[in-house]
């Protein structure tokens, strides 16, 4: 087991080396530039020079990306040109932003689909069954991007709850309450089509196992159906659910940059794309960096996950 | 707009060496009703947070919105009427020869922590602007690619001189937000001026002329700003600006987001003009007597589009023969049909224009220019006789060697030239043009035309000018400026048609004599939409809105067009 946690972690930091490094590089490769980028045109042509200059974006984009390299082996990630400011110093804090969204709302999204998995899988021929498949189908198929702006659209028009960012102003900033109602629309949004995905391959697992020969058994041994299905059968049935946890976390990642844009939430997926319209390539490498620390992180707790599922996946594994 | 009366008294005492001008003007006057202005709140919205604190060192729409709300400059630019006011400057002189003005500061004027306002803060500000790591003003306070000076004569006089003459005078002073020495003298000395106020300044360390002070700065989500006690401008009836007890500016960064949360309530209104698609869901809510929409009317500049003009670029390239000729140019604004696209582009809310300038810029535009026309006939004739006609009959264009009439149009990503741009390519296919659109983010296209040697065919942009009087935009005019986009940084003018205008804008820069600094623009006009080296197609008009709950403000067509003034916003209670 620590062998596997230790390659675990050697995965992750490759992984993150390598996601900052693309990021950089290709950010800096794009045409235009941090200076091109905010001072527009009209800039006279010896300013924007000295700009480059001091940037270091005058110089070849394998030498920036030495200078990067050379300063990130130490723990410097750079400077953001945007906010004149140490990348190190901005990143983390809308990262645990993202964290907070990310995991809240993949809890919702398994406390929503797997129930809703297990008893469409157990009964598939209920109208139930029927409509809750429909309504999974309409979410999985819908982007987040619509679903944020739908549930913002919502929220604005009832005023049941606040339509952006993450507080409200005038209130203390340690409000638990306030902070609780801000979070309901972004992850709501995201929550939404994981909890459809996990509700089409919970009841598709569950249908599977349903018809196991030790289903059967156990049922004609006198054992209540409904005991069956919520023990026996959900233990056997989470295993691909499980599996397919670390994959979840990642295009959780990756939809929650939408969100945190519609919803105003300030996460990291706002800071990266700030950084993009700007050309910041640091800030840009750090963002990419970051998240790919909280994919991996997300991949080792489903891979926890799994091996309290089924420890035999995890010792098979490499 | 007409609701809002201002007291205006403009005194011009003609002395026997020096011309004396003072005023008292600026300030907001008429109340909407009987109760006091004073007190309340209200919220608005950026789309970015600002990168900085400090405007001499960015130039960002946060930063610029930080220093509106909380930094105040010796004259400023009522984007109401254009007019230049006094505003931490309370008169000013000027000598016969137009070189030096003599300034007065108001008496009494003190910074947000208490520290009386001096000559002083004003050099040192100047200073500041030249700091060689700030670079957001560095250029702005040059005249003929001179510095201009300013020196301190005693605490409350400030004698500014000026390379050459310059016909807007100190207007060029609205540019220059006046901080406070005591404050950030030590790191202009030290060279870390650059990184000074910075976004991670407490609050309670910034220090200000302006109706607000920064209260608060929670990253990604919100600014708040708390009225500044010590601001030093009353209005007309003697009540202390601003009227507002705080302005809480929320950061939320989606357009059609931040909609939705104008049409709850949430905000009182945007830094933002409304966007054609979104007039729809405003009117709504005005219509429930929710909100208040202000139509501004046409805006000062309409988006450009022009050719790489730079002599010897299309040398290995047979298009050369017609890519820079003025009647090709001539054709595609003669072929667009300027009502299809002011339906399509701004869903029927613009107007017809031609050349750089629309008559919302009442002070400078030409009235007797030419109307734009929709001809595709003449549009014809001219590209024919530049050897551009339909030679093998399939409905399209060729030139002499029979390579078909096409050329690529960069235009920016996301943005509503994108929209702008299609337009222009389904109007020229009807005439037998291909144009193929190229959509580049922001920083890609401005590096692709203001590189030495560019290489584009043609662009379609959002031009903005800094400022509606002509002499504050020379690099536009002047062939040798940085934003002559369509040639940029010519050592002598490439065309006789360059070379009269930079004659006749050199005048009209220098003249101090308003009817003919008009005429002399007049005729740069008529010369500029003759050969059309920038073509425009519609203006939109300028639609903001409001809560119902705003009453007073003073609105403007420039961005942002009611906070440019905060101090005379108020709330109806």
């Amino acid at each position: 087991m620590l062998g596997f946690v230790l390659r675990r972690l050697v995965f992750a930091l490759v992984l993150v080396a390598a996601v900052s490094s693309a990021s950089l590089i290709l950010a800096a490769l794009a045409p235009g530039d941090f200076v091109a980028e905010s001072f527009g045109p009209g800039a006279h042509a010896g300013t924007v020079a000295e700009a480059r200059a001091q940037y270091g974006l005058d110089r070849p984009v394998a030498a920036q990306y030495a200078a990067w390299l050379s300063r990130a082996v130490r723990l410097d990630f750079g400077h953001s040109m945007l906010y004149d400011r140490p990348v190190g110093s901005i990143v983390p804090e809308r990262a645990v932003n993202t964290a907070i969204l990310g995991a809240t709302a993949l809890i919702v999204a398994t406390l929503i689909g797997l129930p809703f998995g297990i008893v469409t899988g157990s009964s598939p021929r209920g109208i139930g069954a029927s409509v809750v498949r429909g309504v999974s189908i309409v979410l999985l198929s819908t982007p987040p991007l619509l679903t944020s702006l739908v549930l913002v659209f919502i929220a604005a028009r009832t005023h049941w709850l606040p339509v952006g960012g993450m507080t409200t102003a005038g209130i203390a900033d340690d409000s638990l309450l306030d902070r609780l109602r801000h979070l309901i629309v972004p992850a709501a949004a995201l929550a939404l089509p994981f909890a459809a995905t996990l509700e089409r391959l919970q009841a598709r697992a569950m249908q599977d196992v349903i018809g196991e020969p030790f289903i059967a058994a156990t049922v004609a041994r006198g054992v209540p159906r409904t005991r069956v299905v919520w023990r026996d059968a959900l233990k056997a049935s989470l295993r691909p659910v499980a599996a397919l946890y670390g994959l979840m976390i990642g295009t959780l990642l990756s939809g929650s940059f939408v969100v945190e844009v519609i919803t105003s939430w300030p996460g990291l997926g706002r800071l990266m794309l700030d950084a993009l319209r700007a050309r910041d390539v640091f800030l840009v490498a750090a963002c990419a960096g970051t998240g790919a620390l909280l994919l991996a992180a997300g991949t080792l707790v489903s891979d926890a996950i799994l091996a309290f599922v089924d420890p035999r996946a995890i010792e098979s594994r490499p | 707009l007409t609701g809002l009366a201002e007291t205006r008294a403009v005194i011009f005492v003609a002395l026997a060496a020096t011309t004396l001008v003072a005023c008292n003007r600026g300030a907001p006057a008429a109340r909407e009703n009987n109760s006091s202005p004073q007190g309340g709140s209200v919220t608005v919205s950026i789309q970015s947070e600002p990168q900085s604190f400090n405007r001499f060192v960015k130039r960002d729409t946060g930063t610029d919105l930080v220093m509106l709300l909380t930094q105040a400059r010796l004259v400023r630019v009522n984007r109401s009427t254009q007019d230049v006011e006094p505003w931490l400057a309370e008169r000013w002189t000027r000598s016969d020869d137009g070189l030096r003005y003599t300034i007065t500061l108001r008496s009494n004027v003190t910074f947000s922590d208490g520290h009386p306002l001096t000559a002083d803060d004003v050099v040192f500000s100047l200073a500041a602007a030249r700091d060689p790591k700030a670079r957001a003003l560095t250029d702005v306070f040059e005249i003929a690619g001179k510095p201009l000076q300013l020196a301190v004569a005693d605490p409350r006089t400030v004698v500014m001189t000026l390379p050459a003459p310059y016909g807007p005078g100190v207007r060029i002073l609205d540019n220059l937000p006046i901080y406070p020495k005591h404050k950030l003298e030590d790191t202009l000395k030290n060279g870390t001026f650059s990184s000074a106020w910075g976004v991670t300044t407490p609050p309670g360390e910034l220090v200000g002329l302006g109706p607000f002070v920064l209260s608060q700065y929670v990253p990604g989500q919100r600014l708040v700003f708390a009225r500044n006690p010590r601001f030093f401008q009353k209005d007309s009836a003697g009540v202390a600006l601003p009227y507002l007890d705080r302005i809480t500016v929320e950061i939320i960064p989606d357009q059609s987001a931040e909609t939705l949360a104008f049409e709850s309530g949430r905000i009182d209104m945007t830094t933002d003009r409304i966007r054609p698609e979104d007039y729809g869901t405003i009117k709504r809510a005005a219509d429930e007597g929710r909100a208040k929409i202000l139509d501004l009317g046409v805006t000062y500049d309409a988006d450009s589009l022009w050719f790489n003009l730079k002599r010897g670029v299309f040398a290995a390239d047979p298009r050369g023969a017609w890519l820079q000729r003025d009647e090709l140019r001539q054709a595609i604004s003669l072929a667009v049909d300027r009502k299809i696209f002011a339906d399509t582009v701004y869903l029927g809310a613009g107007v017809p224009v031609l050349g750089p300038l629309t008559s919302a810029n009442k002070k400078w535009f030409a009235a007797d220019l030419p109307a734009p026309a929709h001809d595709p006939d003449r549009a014809r004739t001219l590209l024919a006789s530049i050897g551009l006609r339909d030679r093998d009959g399939d409905g399209r264009l060729d030139d002499a060697s029979g390579n078909p009439v096409r050329f690529t149009l960069l235009t920016q990503k996301g943005r509503i030239v994108e929209r702008g741009a299609a337009v222009i390519r389904d109007e020229l296919k009807k005439i037998g043009i291909t144009v193929d659109v190229v959509a580049l983010e922001g920083g890609a296209l401005v590096q692709q035309f203001t590189a030495e040697r560019p290489t584009y065919d043609a662009v379609y942009f959002s031009l903005v000018s800094t400022d509606t009087d002509p002499a504050n935009n020379p690099d536009f005019w002047f062939s040798g400026g940085s934003a002559h986009v369509w040639n940029i940084g010519q050592k002598t003018p490439a065309t006789e048609w360059e070379r009269d205008i930079d004659q006749l804008m050199t005048r009209q820069v220098a003249s101090s004599d308003e009817h003919e600094r008009k005429a002399l623009f007049d005729q740069v006009q008529k010369v500029f939409v003759a050969h059309l080296p920038t073509v425009q197609f519609v203006a939109p008009t300028v639609l903001v809105a409001t809560s119902a709950r705003v009453g007073r403000v003073m609105p403007g067509l420039i961005r942002p067009q009611i906070l440019w003034a905060p101090e005379a916003v108020s709330v109806l209670r």
